[in-house]
């Protein structure tokens, strides 16, 4: 009895791991052929299938190479917008979010409320109003005395319009983690004399790491991956942000598709290095373990 | 250390339009290094009036006076009190250490040095000086309720609000902390208001008790005033354990009528009662003399429904009107090693120098028991 029950079993085991393979199989065919493609020839992509990895003849670099510097700009414009509105736009919504459950004043909610449906507004329906601000806001005149933010007129906008709309999101996410907090520790931190801002520096700010983690990740990989904003509000083709970049990749005759692959895993990197970077953090974030 | 004034102090929520009174004109005053137990049901406002004192929350009419000093309108961190909460409050990213200095760092202006002296003798006190460097998510139950009180204690306060502090405590040690709360609260002498819903911690920890109930204050005074002369039927209800026995009663000339029973009254009894005609009998259950041999006015044949054994004592419920299914039952505690089974009967006497009269209206007691018979044990050497 028990070894038919076990070889049943194994049977059973079989079968869930040959489904589970050709599931993964399915799922990562499209990256596997996307990397074998980036390391082949023109020739070699359009001789072999696209799966198929490239022979001794058709191995090569030069397509990693060359998108990289083709890229290069775009990666140093995207970096440079990025990570300022990232922080900002997580540090500015975990001060609303502080501001908007431990404190208590008039209008509270009707500030809540106008976030919430701040999230809901989509990036199509802001692109006239936006590009009209931008252009009536005119950062690079504002900065004609100082050459480095002046140059990079568009790059600002982007991370001033990605931190706004960053704030509703992160608010909220801190919100969440913010009520969770014990309300008798902040009531013991204020009958010790700490004042609200210290009570933000030292004990809500210490306790929100993961939630920073959370916000961070999310936010950096939403604005980083931005094409829209990027289109309407950089006008200086020095100011390409990388996405932009990525699509003049396509080539107008010929597709170069090991060109484009190259350029796009290139241009995921970054994304990949923050979650690998703050990915434990972000676990325990989500998971709710804030303390 | 202070005395601490609480001066018809009333404390309205608004809710919605509906104006809730959470605190209606509380005056009780605490002497200087006294420990007060504030005791009352969940709702009652006891810890209400403790947040008011904190200053976490505001009151609508009165004065809080520490000192002297009126501090109603200062804010928290300036009243020189400390809080212990019921769920410690500790801060999880700090250790042992940095929670007990935070109070000292936010609100003095010590040196680190005198800052680090003073938690370590706060921590030694407590008996928590090698956990110092632990985080509180590292401690037990136990060991963090010391946390909270080290960092109440190394405040230096002039009084201490305690909040349910061991309410989250199993039963073991909540036994042993009340007892070492006493001693340290003793050799610090500081005032202490110590809010709690259990009658056993306010019974034996208080140096005074006060009774609240729906916001209004019901007495204040020792625990064996509380207990032996209660102000009102709620008092009489609330302290002590099991409950005290009460039956709704008719006075008739020189007896008290229940459904049950009827009940001689003796000179003092009527002097008491007046020319009150509707009254609530109650007697306490320890009071109750089950197995009288002599018959009298105050006796009476009842079959018992129910025994809880408690090993040192017996709690017996008994009734009168043993044919219904459920019966209304009133208690006797009897000796431990006292044999009585469910469907016994019995006879009962209900001394007349152990009852209670109450008013039915007010509820307010008109005749408490005599304590001239309670016996008188010296036990001092």
């Amino acid at each position: 009895m028990a070894d038919t029950t076990d070889s049943r079993l194994g049977l059973n085991r079989i079968g869930l791991y040959a489904a589970l393979a050709l599931l993964v199989a399915f799922y990562l065919s499209p990256l596997e052929s996307a990397i074998m493609t980036a390391f082949k020839t023109q020739t070699g992509f359009f001789e072999t299938s696209p799966f198929v990895p490239p022979t001794p003849s058709t191995f090569t670099f030069d397509a990693w190479g060359q998108a990289f510097d083709r890229l290069e700009q775009g990666l140093v414009n995207s970096l440079l917008f990025t990570i300022p509105a990232t922080v900002l736009s997580a540090t500015l919504g975990s001060l609303v979010a502080y501001g908007l459950t431990n404190t208590k004043w008039r209008g509270q909610a009707f500030v809540l409320v106008l976030l919430v449906a701040g999230i809901f507004i989509p990036y199509q329906s802001v692109l006239v109003p936006l590009s009209r601000f931008w252009s009536i806001v005119d950062v690079a005149s504002l900065f004609a005395w100082f050459e480095p933010v002046a140059d990079r007129s568009g790059l600002v906008a982007l991370a001033v319009t990605h931190t706004a709309y960053g704030i509703p999101i992160t608010t909220l996410l801190f919100r969440a983690h913010y009520q969770s907090l014990d309300d008798s520790m902040l009531e013991a931190a204020r009958l010790d004399g700490a004042s609200i801002a210290k009570i933000y520096a030292r004990i809500i700010l210490p306790l929100s790491i993961p939630m920073f983690a959370v916000a961070l990740i999310y936010q950096f990989t939403n604005i980083w991956n931005d094409l829209l904003f990027a289109l309407v509000l950089v006008q200086n083709p020095a100011n390409d942000v990388v996405t932009m970049s990525l699509t003049s990749l396509q080539g107008s005759m010929v597709g170069q598709y090991n060109l484009q692959m190259a350029g796009a895993f290139i241009t995921a990197l970054p994304t990949l290095l923050v979650y690998i970077f703050f990915g434990e953090q972000f676990a325990e974030g989500v998971a709710g373990g804030g303390a | 250390m202070a005395e601490l004034t609480l001066d018809h102090i009333t404390k309205t929520f608004d809710d919605g339009g509906d104006e809730i009174v959470a605190v209606d004109d509380v005056s009780i005053d605490i002497a200087d290094g006294e420990f007060l137990v504030l005791v009352g049901p969940s709702g009652c406002g006891k810890s209400t009036t403790l947040r008011t004192i904190a200053g976490l929350e505001s009151i609508t009419d009165g004065e809080i006076r520490l000192g002297g000093d009126v501090i109603n309108d200062k804010r928290p961190q300036d009243r020189n009190t400390a809080m212990v909460f019921q769920s410690y409050a500790l801060y999880p990213h700090m250790t042992v250490r940095g929670n007990m200095a935070f109070g000292l760092e936010e609100s003095t202006q010590l040196s680190d040095d005198e800052i680090d002296d003073r938690v370590t003798e706060a921590a030694e006190m407590m008996g928590i000086a090698d956990l110092l460097d632990r985080k509180p998510g590292e401690l037990s139950g136990g060991q963090q309720q010391r946390v909270a009180l080290g960092r109440a204690i190394v405040r230096n306060p002039e009084a201490f609000l305690m909040d349910e502090p061991l309410a989250n405590l199993d039963a073991k040690l909540r036994a042993q902390m009340r007892t070492e709360l006493q001693r340290i609260q003793e050799d610090l002498g500081v005032t202490t208001i110590y809010v709690t819903h259990d009658q056993t911690e306010a019974m034996t920890m208080g140096d005074r008790i006060a009774i609240l109930d729906d916001g209004e204050l019901q007495q204040v005074g020792t625990p064996l005033e509380c207990y032996h002369e209660p102000a009102n039927l709620f008092v009489a209800g609330f302290i002590g354990e099991p409950s005290m026995n009460t039956f709704e009663a008719r006075v008739d000339g020189a007896t008290l009528v229940t459904d049950d029973f009827e009940y001689d009254l003796s000179q003092r009894h009527r002097d008491a009662i007046g020319a009150r005609e509707d009254v609530v009998f109650g007697i306490r259950p320890e009071d109750v003399e089950v197995g009288a041999d002599t018959a009298d006015g105050h006796t009476y044949a009842v079959t018992v429904d129910v025994v809880e054994p408690k090993g040192d004592e017996n709690y017996v419920h008994m009734t009168f009107d043993d044919d219904h299914e459920t019966p209304d039952t009133f208690t006797a505690t009897i000796g431990g090693l006292r044999q009585v089974d469910a469907g016994d009967s019995v006879v009962v006497r209900f001394p007349p120098e152990a009852i209670h009269v109450f008013d039915a209206g007010s509820g307010e007691a008109v005749l408490n028991r005599s304590l001239d018979t309670a016996e008188g044990v010296d036990l001092v050497l």
